[in-house]
């Protein structure tokens, strides 16, 4: 590794605050900073104030399945795959700048970023070797995260054909908010939602 | 009816010069983000990040806008805009729909 030259070492060491910052975990940290664990775990604990938590990585594709879920995934892949095509930047930076850009997407509709840091990582992954896939929504033409190998033709997205429960438990909860609407309440029934779907498919 | 002609190349020449000074501030910040953002090649990014205040004034005064829609098919612009979506929604769509599209002046690049 670069570590060798005290500037090679600065990078790195810049590399991992951000990362840490942005809430990567320590496998994570190890794979793409070349620094010694210990010295990585002693970094986290001065940003974080906590130990790195243990425990795998998460490895399943359905997650990113579920319906918020996969909005905020297709939202983030469309922007690396922007960021991957269009900046000269190393890979790991890319992933970091895309995902600072999905934050702030978040921050501006007033949302909550369902998709974590790890998780990102994780998909990006997961299409580099080839489990997931971009489908084109025949509808409005966004691509959208699928299972790699699904049919692609006549493929509807979830924002075109969002699931019927998922409607449901929107118009219930309004009709029992009255007339009150509190913007931002929805998007968080929704996440809620979201997490309980995912939760009851597994 | 002059006057009212008048009016309007104001008012497009105010939203011209507010847009090319946004763009410009975009892509000084920076470049791929504003890429992202305004859906222009890396050439035309750094064209306007190399304008001058005069070069701008002078170009945004015109009879023509200078931005246009970039849902420029009835089918998203419908998808988007359609069946009561809420503003989180509307927005996480309309983000994916714009990433995937071919940035402006990227064509004439190519051809070049």
């Amino acid at each position: 590794m670069s570590t060798k030259s005290v500037l090679g070492e600065v990078r790195e060491v810049q590399l991992a605050i951000q990362l840490i910052h942005l809430g990567a975990r320590l496998q994570f940290l190890e794979a793409e900073v070349g620094l010694s664990r210990e010295r990585l775990i002693r970094l986290y604990k001065e940003i974080k104030g906590v130990s790195p938590p243990k425990g795998l990585l998460p490895f399943s594709t359905d997650w990113y399945m579920t319906w918020l879920a996969n909005i905020h995934s297709s939202m983030f892949y469309n922007m690396y795959q922007f960021m991957k095509t269009h900046s000269d930047e190393e890979k790991v930076w890319v992933l970091i700048k895309s995902y600072k850009l999905y934050l702030q997407q978040i921050e501006a509709q007033e949302s909550e970023p369902i998709l974590d840091f790890t998780r990102a990582y994780t998909m990006v992954r997961f299409f580099d070797s080839d489990m997931l896939q971009l489908s084109t929504c025949c509808r409005c033409a966004g691509q959208f995260v699928a299972h790699a190998h699904d049919h692609k033709s006549g493929y509807v997205c979830v924002l075109c054909r969002p699931p019927s429960r998922a409607g449901k438990a929107r118009g219930s909860k309004r009709a029992a908010g009255g007339e009150i609407s509190v913007p931002g309440m929805e998007s968080i029934g929704l996440a809620v939602e979201a997490a309980l779907d995912g939760g009851g498919l597994h | 009816m002059n006057v009212a002609n008048g009016e309007i190349s104001r008012e497009i020449g105010d939203i011209n010069l507010a847009y090319m000074l946004l763009a410009q501030k975009l892509v000084k910040q920076d470049r791929v983000a504003a890429m992202f953002r305004l859906g222009v090649s890396r050439e035309l990014a750094d064209m306007l990040a190399n304008m001058s205040l005069a070069q701008i004034v002078k170009l945004a005064a015109s009879n023509f806008l200078l931005c246009s829609f970039r849902l420029d098919e009835h089918a998203s612009m419908s998808a988007v805009v359609g069946e009561g979506k809420d503003t989180m929604l509307q927005q996480a769509h309309m983000s994916i729909l714009m990433s995937a599209r071919n940035l402006q002046g990227q064509k004439e690049a190519a051809t070049v």
